[in-house]
């Protein structure tokens, strides 16, 4: 199934070094704070070098699944220990482990209390979320996919701010909710695959095995999707589930919500390309009126709330779910270039938001708050800082020759080629994200200096700078070279869109069998109506 | 489906039954029928031929005559069960030798341990 | 003169008659043992349990019926015995040094342990309505005992006697529907039963749904499903501790042990239409379980409603009817044994003392002065709300399997949103033991045999998540009878 060309479990490897390091960090005295904050670091840095090992091995010619690592588990369910990559988690994966990094970095002098507790937090998740990227297999991901909130949960409740148990219990809660009924999704599909009428006979939770399924639209297709849907719509979050996500976001500490942001929010767009198009393609194309309607209220209902806040974090929290509005409505597009920017644009959210929150998160370890009217007229005391924020801030506006900017492109072509209307309320997504981006920034850069606290603040120091140079790097490099981005994913999206292409002509011809059905039927009764009183004679 | 409703096998008992009821209810009425009936002082107190009761009845039992009781009863009939043993040991033979030595030393199990706990002990 | 030999084998009853050897020998010993020394009897037991539970693992594989078919010995008989085994020798590691701070060290209470085991033992494999009955009283006596050993304390003695009330009549009851079925069969041989049944072609008669009714009503008492599950949260609360996690664990699997055979073997769940009655007080148990446990501010409590819902959950196997769902019921017990009696071995670990440690707010700060115990309770909690890796989660998972393959999906739907209601409370004692400050004064009553109890729960529970192979293997096994 797939190829492993170093013969060498990687995957493993990577998804298991944190956790590794975690263990060992367990086994550390609480007091040497800083040992273990290098040991953390290290450890970090070490998984992302191995993971940019996946980058020369890659061949991007091919949409197999490369890397393979496959073991049988418990055989009685049919579970196997499957590990593999395409395209698609290339990306990701990568991007997990830098931003991992930089989430620890950044948590130096911000975390000052239950050092040790954190730092195993952090590496205990960076497992959880690398091991979703890589599962090929559904109970391991679903294993995954589980274990990463309880990190999660930790870092919101013990090292936020705020409403921080609230807001832990509220994610953990809505989050268990929908990921029980994909749980139920996933079980519904393992069984129908045991029945040789819709798959192969046999009971497996093999990803590869179930996607090749051949399921009716009603009633199964319909009701499976929706089930996946609710686990991955809360995930992303989709419109009307979106209401975790703004409490954990401003709650949570600034590496918490770089990794939220960056990453977390990226596994349910990520399971809706991974699993919902493929597995149901008829009902994913029965679905996407819906599913772009919903994104496009999202679009446009984060960016009308994100204009109101008065709170930088909960406005970039805001500004989230209106860009994982674009992702979904790129996917939702169902063609190349919507998928295309779709994955892009996740990479993208993860690269900006995460540096939005990262600012945010070095000004209220200056001024502790993070309300926009404390500030105003930063721009001279901090020219390092305004800079990178307003490089930040173009790139999530989507300013060209910035990473947004092709994203946000592509999933605009792609939602022109499926309906012009959709293009056309996204583009007003756009404009008001460009208005309360560039509001927030002359609110908060310019104007009088006239707070008194705000004299004697400190501009970024090299830390700092260190940390966010990666993402400033990717922003341009994206922005100006996406080729080499878009070209790992392109056999993997284009296996997805074939298959969705199989599926939008069979649902076409179904219908239209279906009526000719009726018409000949139709005609069958008129004519053994006229011909014979008899009608069986005819049948 | 009428047999599984009404299984015949509990008819003698529904006979048992109904000769348990009559008995009671024709000795009773027998007797109000051929007992004189000439009522006077004597005849109501609690023993017509004893001494009349000085307290009430219901007074309080030390609570070791409880346990003291229970005891008996346990041990009581549990020995019952030698008597059916022992006319039919002929017939029963080795085995059930083995088995009614089990029994009994699990019985004195619990005699012994009842014993050494001192439940045997008035005071 | 023809000499009697019965027909029986007493290798089937290998493992029993050497616990009951050990029992007997222990109340011999009791009272030439120091009041302090008392201990020595516990580990005495262990050995008896490691005796006996070698023995059932050399018995693996057998499939005797003896005793005239009173007594059956197989796969699933066994593997019960070995789980109420495993259950009796954790509650003794978990008792020795807590029936010491609690002024109770008497050697009657780990004799009364091992006679609870020996009934537990004999329900899995009994086949006959009677000596199924015998066994079930001769667990529930000693328990009733065991409920009201802290016979200073107004709240066991309440305890108790509740439980000594609802247990006998749920006993009544229970035998009030064996006698209908007898009644309507002629015969109180579970094989004999179906047999009948299906000679005659009744699959509901009025004394057949009698004692469904009786029955279930009965057994409803004894698992603690809702509405008969009143007198669990009070005989929880008050029962010595190890006595409440051996209720919640040992008497409510040996419940489900015998309920297995009794109602797929007599009533013939798959055949008849008995689901519906079951499906509702499933339904009815999850959700009251549930939702009351969220307002519980004792830890005891808490748990005794959390195993009235697992009660629910377990349901769900019967419910379907199907191998599936029993080897699931088999696999959801193990896990939530071992989870439980986890979690119970933590409050034990509280109570020392100058505190009982049963408040849910004794718990607080209990990570941050101790980590491995907080790393330790997340796992019996992810495990009780079924989240991977976790052996709760595999039990879930079999169970939603087999509601999903036998087309419950309702069912399914509201186990699910149940579990999302469990993580509540559960996690709000994360939340205490994580996020609060930690009480002063609080001290651990750390003994090498509580920590062995606490490791075993907590490996397991982990262990069997992440490899459950060989439980499933097991209880696909053992189910093979239901064939």
């Amino acid at each position: 199934m797939g190829t492993n060309v170093y013969g060498f479990p990687l995957l493993s490897l990577i998804a298991y070094l944190p956790l590794i390091g975690a263990i060992i960090l367990l086994f550390m005295k609480k007091e040497e704070e800083k040992k273990i904050m290098q040991t953390a670091f290290a450890v970090s840095i070490v998984t992302l070098a191995v993971s940019l090992l996946l980058i020369p091995g890659f061949d991007s010619t091919t949409s197999e699944m490369q890397f393979t690592e496959q073991h049988t588990w418990i055989p009685s369910l049919g579970v196997s220990y499957a590990f593999g990559i395409d395209g698609i988690s290339l990306l990701l994966i990568v991007m997990t482990t830098i931003i991992s990094s930089i989430a620890i970095v950044s948590s130096y002098t911000a975390i000052n209390m239950r050092i040790k507790e954190y730092y195993v937090s952090i590496l205990f998740l960076e497992t959880g979320m690398l091991g979703v990227f890589m599962s090929m297999d559904f109970f391991l991901f679903y294993i995954f996919w589980e274990v990463m909130l309880v990190p999660m949960y930790f870092m919101i409740g013990i090292w936020g701010g705020g409403r921080r148990l609230y807001s832990a219990i509220k994610f953990f809660l809505y989050t268990l909710f929908g990921s029980l009924f994909m749980l139920l999704g996933i079980l519904a599909v393992y069984f129908l695959n045991a029945d040789p009428q819709y798959g192969s006979g046999q009971y497996t939770f093999s990803v590869l095995e179930l996607q090749k399924m051949n399921l009716p639209l009603h009633p199964l297709q319909f009701w499976l999707f929706l089930a996946f849907f609710l686990g991955f719509a809360i995930k992303v979050p989709m419109f009307p589930f979106h209401t975790w996500l703004p409490d954990a976001h401003t709650d949570a500490p600034t590496a918490g919500s770089v990794l939220l942001a960056g990453v977390l929010l990226k596994m349910g767009t990520y399971g809706f390309v991974r699993f919902c198009l493929p597995m149901f393609p008829e009902a994913s194309v029965y679905f996407m009126p819906y599913m772009a309607g919903l994104s496009l209220v999202g679009i446009v209902y984060g960016a009308l709330v994100a204009l109101a806040q008065k709170d930088i974090k909960r406005l970039v929290a805001y500004s989230s779910v209106s860009h994982l509005g674009f992702v979904m409505l790129g996917i939702f597009a169902l063609n190349t270039h919507g998928i295309t920017g779709g994955i892009l644009q996740m990479v993208n959210h993860g690269v900006s938001t995460g540096a939005l929150f990262l600012i945010v998160g070095m000004i209220y370890e200056r001024r502790h708050t993070r309300l926009i009217a404390d500030f105003g007229g930063l721009s001279s005391k901090m020219p390092i800082y305004s800079a990178v924020f307003a490089v930040t801030m173009f790139s999530s506006m989507g300013l060209p020759g910035l990473n947004g900017f092709v994203g946000e492109f592509l999933i605009l072509v792609g939602a022109f080629e499926a309906n012009k209307i959709y293009a056309g309320i996204a583009v007003i997504g756009i404009i008001l994200g460009a208005a309360y981006m560039l509001w927030l920034f002359q609110r908060m850069m310019f104007g009088p200096l006239d707070k008194p606290e705000n004299q004697k603040i400190l501009d970024m120091n090299r830390r700092e700078i260190a940390y966010m140079a990666p993402l400033i790097v990717f922003m341009f490099w994206i922005g100006l070279f996406p080729r080499p981005f878009i070209r790992v994913m392109e056999p993997a999206v284009e296996k997805i869109v074939q298959r969705l292409k199989g599926a939008g002509a069979m649902a076409k011809q179904e219908s239209e069998e279906k009526s000719v059905e009726v018409i000949s039927k139709n005609d069958k009764t008129v004519i053994a109506a006229r011909i014979d009183p008899e009608k069986g004679m005819i049948d | 489906m009428l047999k599984a409703l009404l299984p015949s096998n509990y008819l003698p008992i529904l006979v048992f039954f109904f000769i348990a009821l009559a008995f009671g209810v024709v000795t009773i009425v027998a007797g109000y029928l051929v007992r004189p009936k000439n009522t006077y002082d004597q005849k109501l107190t609690p023993y017509e031929s004893g001494i009349l009761p000085e307290t009430d009845a219901r007074q309080r039992f030390p609570l070791r005559y409880y346990l003291i009781a229970m005891l008996f009863v346990l041990f009581d009939i549990e020995m019952v069960f030698l008597y059916p043993w022992a006319v039919s040991f002929n017939q029963l033979g080795l085995f059930a030798l083995v088995e009614m030595i089990l029994f009994l030393t699990i019985l004195f199990v619990g005699y012994f341990y009842a014993w050494k706990k001192g439940a045997l002990e008035w005071d | 003169m023809t000499p009697i030999m019965p027909d029986i084998q007493l290798i089937a009853i290998f493992p029993e008659s050497i616990l009951a050897i050990f029992a007997c020998a222990l109340f011999v010993m009791d009272p030439f043992i120091a009041r302090d020394k008392k201990e020595q009897l516990g580990y005495f037991s262990l050995a008896g349990l490691c005796v006996s539970g070698v023995s059932t693992l050399f018995l693996w594989g057998k499939s005797i019926s003896t005793f005239s078919g009173m007594i059956a010995l197989d796969n699933y008989a066994l593997f019960f015995k070995t789980l109420f085994l495993m259950i009796s020798a954790l509650i003794i590691l978990m008792s020795i040094r807590y029936i010491k701070i609690e002024r109770i060290n008497l050697g009657e209470y780990y004799g009364l342990i091992l006679f609870a085991t020996i009934g537990m033992m004999f329900m899995p494999s009994a086949t006959d309505l009677l000596s199924f009955y015998l066994s079930l009283e001769l667990m529930s006596m000693s328990l009733y005992v065991l409920a009201a050993f802290m016979r200073k304390d107004p709240k066991s003695i309440e305890g108790g006697i509740k439980y000594f009330l609802t247990g006998v009549f749920s006993s009544g009851l229970i035998l009030y529907g064996v006698a209908f079925l007898f009644g309507a069969t002629g015969t109180t041989n579970l094989g004999e039963i179906a047999a009948f049944l299906q000679e005659n072609g009744v699959t509901s008669s009025l004394s057949l749904i009698m004692a469904f009714v009786l029955l279930i009503t009965g057994f409803g008492f004894k698992i603690s499903a809702v509405p008969f599950h009143m007198w669990a949260p009070d005989v929880y609360e008050g029962s010595p501790t190890p006595v409440t996690a051996f209720l919640s664990a040992g008497s409510k699997a040996a419940a489900f042990s015998v309920m297995l055979r009794v109602f797929i073997n007599a009533f013939a769940l798959s055949s008849g239409n008995w689901w519906p009655v079951l499906w509702v007080i499933a339904v009815l148990t999850m959700t009251l379980g549930n939702l009351v446990a969220l307002v519980q501010t004792n830890m005891k409590r808490l748990l005794a409603y959390s195993s009235i819902a697992h009660a629910g959950y377990l349901m769900i196997g019967l419910i379907t009817a199907s191998q599936i769902g029993y080897a699931a019921i088999l696999i959801y017990l193990v896990g939530y044994v071992f989870m439980t009696l986890g979690a119970f071995t933590l409050i034990i670990l509280l109570c020392s003392a100058n505190m009982k440690g049963d408040q849910i707010s004794d718990f607080k700060g209990l990570a941050r002065t101790n980590p491995m115990l907080g790393l330790v309770f997340i796992i019996f909690a992810l495990s009780l709300i079924g989240i991977p890796p976790s052996a709760g989660f595999v039990g879930k998972l079999y169970l939603f399997n087999s509601a999903i393959q036998g087309g419950f999906y309702w069912l399914a739907i509201i186990g699910i949103l149940n579990s999302v209601v469990s993580l509540y409370y559960y996690f709000r004692v994360v939340q205490v033991m994580y996020m609060d400050e930690p009480n002063a004064g609080t001290v651990l009553s750390f003994s090498p045999t509580l920590k062995v109890a606490l490791g075993i729960t907590a490996f397991l529970t982990l262990f069997l998540g992440l490899y459950p192979e060989p439980i499933i293997k097991a209880a696909i096994d053992s189910v093979q009878i239901f064939l």
